[in-house]
């Protein structure tokens, strides 16, 4: 299976842990990932603040470019899931394509309007298979209580996600979780604001969600959460400290990204899963699952 | 088909009031509204269970409750569409409002809000003697807010009011830009400048949820992020908010990437002392993990052409706002 | 409490735009109604307002003519005139307070044709006009700071030697019961539909009003006069749009025929209400329905014209009847929507007569739906509903506000009011469950209303009608609540509501059987001519008590330049 890969800014930048775990994870499980390496920012609807036209073109630029390999996008950042979507809508429109291909053109670019863009938790679910999965677990997540986390932009506005078509995308997490081995924890802030888009703007509001949501995954029991937004996750793992702070008390909850916890019931190294990396330590996890932690 | 609602109730006038859930198992058609057999409970089964409801076709804004979990209109929600396999489903009352009885809460606060954000129209100059002259096209676009019948659904779901009781709401702020986007109204820029402050239109989260859950199709979301823009392109750029989105635009125009080290940095002001202090315990706790974007920050690879195209689209976008606007005159 | 000039009862457009009118000439004024203000029923006002414009060429004689014939002669031409004249003005202030309406190429208001009219004088906002008026009504209210009585519902007027001095009301959030001093009341409560079954109306469209002034004192009018609009859903009664049919949606049979063409070959699907409502149920009756319903078919217009002018109904049709009308043709029948009768006012706003050819009470008030001044007659025209509400509405609060001037309050005993009000609630929640409840008795009358006061009556149905609302009142003194609680005690609103509703019933009956013609929507069987020698003037009904038949008095239909003619579409 061939895709055009977008992964992101922060895939690289702030959680630089996750683009060798996602490509490991591609690589495992037989996904040809062809990296749009011109591809610009999505704007991650910041840019679309000021100027939504803006950010409208240069995504168009990067479906032009996917549109030339003859391929659709995979992302592993849900915000870019998010936005990415939310362009392509705009641009079904032809007058509106029309005027965006007009600030393409000196590049040599032109999008058609057929570009499809993909989230790897839903390639792993509908075209990789949740059975395929569960048949290449090695390293099953037995006993281990998982929190899914979707954030915002991979389920909101559901019309333009493709839920309408796809219904079963609301518990994709759940059922991956429950494929590797795991146990879904339910809690109320699954599908709430992590708090980052805010986090420069009102930091006590952007941590009060950080707070809410993991302690409210905490004392429904769950190990450790998972998230497919390295954005919720530099909000919910980066943040976390704050966030006991402000509520005088201790939550410990480790923040897996989306292609760290299928790595590591495919039995990928923790090591390349860069699982050292983050601010709330792993360890816990890996002990229950009988692993020795390991260092950055 | 026979159904069974989970009804959340509370009776304030109870010994111990304590919010409790209350099973009602009926019969209904496959075109009952959730509104349709909660009238029929009332009517039938029990006549103390107090909920809003008037007009019974989505206009009047009275039923807006959580069904499932997430907010919205009784009157407008089919049985058949949210049952589950064992044909039931969960009402409860709508969330970031205090509960008076039931399904009953109390708007008050919200009501406040919408007062706050001053929602008249205020026109400068003399009024002239028929209508103001306006394009359709601004009106039409003003009717898809008017859609609005302030039912609270969004109110009730949005993240921030979750943690913030200060936040004016998805509602309040839509109705804002009503007035923002009214080419009558003379104090645009003074609104802006106002809903700029704290608890505005820089604390929306852009989390979708007033978008998702709106009956009326009013997208409160995107009337914010309207508002965002307009206050840009304005002037009204000394807030964290709009250097935020100044800097990324910036950082982006540059690389074609984001540099998430820089973001920050120029968002707060290299000269801002105590919010780059505030940074410090994190950046501290972050960098021996190697959890951080690398200062040796790269550009995509032919930048040069990336930022022909970025310009070119900034520049269209900057005609486009600069054509004859929708101003109105009199008549 | 404290005393205000002008107590307005019903945020709904007649009510604010009294209260705005009113705050504007200085007096003290507060707002009180049952729901929220924008909870109000005008919201389910789709197609507009008219006004002929004489920038546009129009003439408002000849909306005012329009209007006469609409209401099948019945109205009274000096309050028509009034209405029609200050239309113009009261459509611009309308747009100036912020209303956004549609307008034409040239940015000026836009137009749409409506029924019943030879002229596209309907100006609109899409099919959400009585919302984008109400809305901006009470960003008004709220600018002018006026008192506000949210959900506050009003049980009792407080007459003292023949002048209303105030209202006592029970805040329902609550249960609290007051006693509101005031120097002026005005009415406007809106309609009463929900004394049918099924109806258009809101559920809160329950007569308050009308049931109030009557038993003060004040005589009710043309109760007979209950418009049926052509296009609702069946089952639920959710009211389709006029709109629909001044965009150029046609009325169909089972067998694709526009019927209209027999019926009324020159105005054909906008002939007026009673016109085409009489036509849809003949048509079902003689066996050329589908399934009780005849078709609305709005394919034709195209799916922008549909998306952008009637973006309502085509959610409504997908939500409550699971009809995409840009596909398919919508069933539809006629249902109850409007009364065109009321309380008995003058031009002014006043349920009394200073010159005494009818009596009243002093420092009453009454506008909009509530009220009959008389300008619908025997049938409204579309898009005359707001019209009514925002002119007399604003001559109400005017004339309220003067008049209060020099009226102080005497001297009064607030605890006697409050105290029958509070034994009143009190004997409700204390009656032991019997087993008959207010949604039976309510369910009983709604039909019978439906069934026997419909688009066809007759004298046989009526009187049954009457016997069967002489039982239920009987049924209702004895009917308990069975929530025993203050809160938001909505069975116990209820309750009080059906009392309202039941003196409404009676009244509309009464008239009905008094009235022996055909006239506007007040159609018999058995007198099926219209009889200007015998029934050319209005009957008006007097309260006498609850076990006593009303007295029943007439007053002549005033002509002033259209003398009664032949009426066809």
């Amino acid at each position: 299976m061939k895709f055009a890969f977008y992964p992101g800014c922060v895939s690289r930048g702030g959680c630089p842990e996750l683009y060798p775990s996602a490509v490991a994870v591609a690589q495992k499980v037989g996904l040809d990932l062809q990296e749009l390496t011109g591809a610009s920012c999505t704007g991650a609807g910041v840019l679309q603040e000021s100027n939504l036209f803006l950010g409208d073109c240069l995504n168009a630029r990067t479906f032009a470019m996917a549109e030339r390999l003859g391929l659709p996008i995979l992302t592993i950042c849900s915000t870019c899931q998010g936005v990415m979507a939310q362009a392509r809508y705009r641009l079904q429109d032809e007058g509106y394509r029309q005027k965006v291909n007009a600030v393409l053109a000196d590049e040599g670019l032109v999008y058609k309007g057929t570009v499809e863009v993909k989230h790897l938790l839903w390639v792993l679910v509908e075209d990789i298979g949740l059975e395929k999965i569960r048949s290449m677990v090695v390293r099953p997540l037995t006993g281990l209580r998982v929190a899914p986390f979707y954030g915002c932009y991979i389920v909101r506005p559901s019309k333009v996600l493709g839920y309408d078509e796809h219904a079963e995308r609301l518990q994709a997490l759940e059922r991956l979780i429950e494929a590797l081995g795991g146990e879904p924890v339910d809690f109320p802030g699954k599908t709430r604001c992590c708090g980052f888009p805010i986090l420069t703007i009102n930091e006590r509001n952007s941590v009060a969600m950080v707070a809410k949501h993991t302690w409210d995954a905490k004392e429904r029991g769950a190990d450790a959460m998972v998230t497919p937004c390295p954005l919720c996750h530099l909000n919910l793992d980066g943040y976390q400290v704050k966030a006991m702070g402000y509520l005088k008390d201790r939550i410990d909850l480790p923040i897996l990204h989306l292609p760290q916890l299928v790595g590591l019931a495919l039995g990928i190294d923790p090591k390349t899963l860069r699982l050292g990396r983050h601010l709330i330590a792993v360890a816990p996890v890996l002990d229950k699952l009988g692993k020795v932690a390991v260092k950055a | 088909m026979r159904i069974t609602i989970k009804v959340r109730r509370f009776n304030p006038e109870a010994p111990k009031p304590q919010p409790y859930w209350q099973d009602y198992t009926l019969e209904v058609t496959k075109t009952s509204t959730v509104l349709d057999a909660l009238i029929r409970i009332r009517e039938e089964v029990d006549e103390s269970l107090a909920l809003r409801c008037s007009c019974r076709s989505a206009i009047c804004g009275s039923c807006a409750m959580r069904i499932n979990g997430h907010a919205s209109l009784a009157c407008k929600t089919k049985v058949s569409a949210v049952v589950d396999a064992h044909n039931t489903l969960t009402v409860e009352p709508m969330g970031n409002l205090p509960v008076i009885k039931d399904l009953v809460v109390d708007m008050t606060p919200h009501w406040h809000k919408v007062r706050a954000v001053e929602p008249w129209l205020q026109p400068v100059g003399p009024e002239p003697q028929g209508e103001y002259l306006a394009p359709n096209e601004a009106m039409l676009h003003l009717a898809g807010v008017m859609n609005c019948i302030m039912c609270g659904a969004c109110v009730s779901d949005c993240t921030v009011l979750e943690v913030d009781s200060n936040f004016l709401g998805p509602a309040a702020l839509a109705k804002a830009y009503r007035f923002v986007a009214d080419p009558r109204d003379g104090m645009t820029k003074e609104r802006l400048a106002k809903y700029n402050a704290y608890g505005g239109i820089w604390d929306c989260t852009r989390c979708y949820e007033c978008v998702q859950v709106c009956p009326k199709g009013v997208a409160p979301m995107d009337r914010i992020m309207a508002m965002r823009e307009r206050a840009i392109g304005m002037g009204l750029k000394d807030t964290y908010g709009a250097r935020h989105t100044l800097a990324f635009e910036e950082l982006v125009e540059h690389s074609g990437r984001l540099d998430e080290l820089r973001l920050p940095l120029k968002t707060f002001g290299y000269t801002n002392i105590p919010k780059l202090v505030g940074l410090l315990p994190i950046a501290l706790r972050a960098l021996p993990k190697q959890k951080a974007p690398s200062p040796f920050h790269k550009p995509i690879p032919e930048v040069k052409s990336f930022q022909t195209t970025f310009r070119k689209a900034r520049q269209a976008a900057e005609t486009e706002r600069q054509a004859p606007t929708s101003q109105a005159h009199h008549g | 409490m404290q005393e205000y000039h002008v107590l307005v009862i019903g945020a709904g457009l007649a009510g604010m735009r009294a209260a705005l009118e009113a705050h504007k000439q200085g007096a003290r004024v507060a707002l009180m109604s049952k729901v929220h203000p924008v909870r109000s029923h005008s919201n389910a006002a789709q197609g507009g307002i008219n006004a002929a414009l004489t920038d546009r060429g129009d003439r408002w004689e000849d909306h005012a003519y329009d209007t006469v014939k609409g209401s099948d002669w019945l109205g009274d031409q000096d309050a028509i005139e009034v209405m029609c004249k200050e239309a113009g003005q009261e459509l611009i202030s309308l747009e100036h307070m912020g209303v956004i309406f549609n307008r034409d190429e040239q940015g000026r208001l836009g137009t749409r044709a409506f029924g019943g009219q030879r002229r596209a004088r309907t100006f609109f906002v899409a099919d959400i006009t009585g919302q984008a008026i109400l809305h901006v009504m009470y960003e008004q209210i709220l600018k002018s700071g006026i008192a506000l009585f949210e959900e506050w519902f009003c049980t009792d007027l407080v007459v003292e030697n023949g002048r209303c001095v105030g209202c006592v009301a029970m805040e329902i959030r609550t249960g609290r019961v007051a006693f509101i001093p005031a120097r002026t009341v005005i009415l406007a409560t809106g309609g009463l539909g929900r004394v049918f079954e099924p109806s258009t109306n809101a559920l809160i469209c329950t007569g308050d009003g009308m049931a109030l002034a009557y038993r003060a004192g004040v005589p009710l009018m043309d109760m007979e006069m209950v418009q049926y609009h052509p296009t609702t859903l069946k089952g639920s009664g959710v009211l389709i749009t006029e709109g629909a049919r001044g965009e150029g949606a046609y009325l169909l049979n089972k067998d694709g025929e526009r019927f209209m063409a027999r019926y009324a070959p020159t105005m054909m699907e906008l002939a007026s209400r009673d016109v085409v409502s009489r036509a849809e149920m003949t048509e079902i009756a003689e066996g050329r329905g589908v399934d009780g319903c005849v078709l609305l078919d709005c394919r034709h217009l195209g799916e922008k014209k549909i998306r952008e002018r009637l973006s309502q109904i085509y959610e409504i049709g997908l939500d409550f009847a699971g009809v995409d009308i840009t596909k398919e043709p919508i069933p539809i029948r006629p249902g109850m929507h409007y009364q065109m009768g009321g309380i008995k006012t003058d031009i002014w706003g006043r349920c009394w007569d200073p010159q005494g050819k009818w009596q009243g009470v002093e420092g009453l008030f009454a506008a909009g739906e509530c009220a009959c001044v008389s300008v619908h007659g025997g049938n409204r025209l579309g898009a005359n509903s707001l019209l009514d509400t925002v002119v007399f509405g604003r001559r109400a609060g005017a004339t309220a506000a003067q008049w209060a001037q020099d009226k102080p309050l005497p001297t009064l005993n607030d605890a006697h009011w409050v105290q029958k009000t509070e034994t009143r609630i009190r004997t409700l929640l204390a009656r032991e469950n019997n087993g008959d409840t207010v949604a039976r008795i309510r369910w009983e009358m709604g039909t019978t209303m439906d069934q026997f006061l419909g688009v066809f009556r007759e004298q046989e149905g009526m009187e049954q009608a009457l016997r069967t609302l002489r039982q239920l009142r009987q049924r209702y003194n004895k009917v308990s609540v069975r929530d025993k609680g203050r809160t938001f005690n909505t069975a116990l609103i209820f309750a009080l509501e059906l009392d309202y509703m039941l003196e409404c019933a009676e009244a509309i009956v009464r008239s009905g059987l008094e009235r022996k013609e055909s006239r506007g929507a007040h159609y018999r069987r058995d007198f099926p001519k219209r009889d200007d020698a015998n029934w050319l003037k209005h009957i008006l009904l007097y309260w006498r008590g609850e076990n006593d038949p009303p007295t029943i008095t007439y007053l002549p239909v005033t002509i002033t330049q259209w003398p009664p003619e032949k009426r066809v579409y």
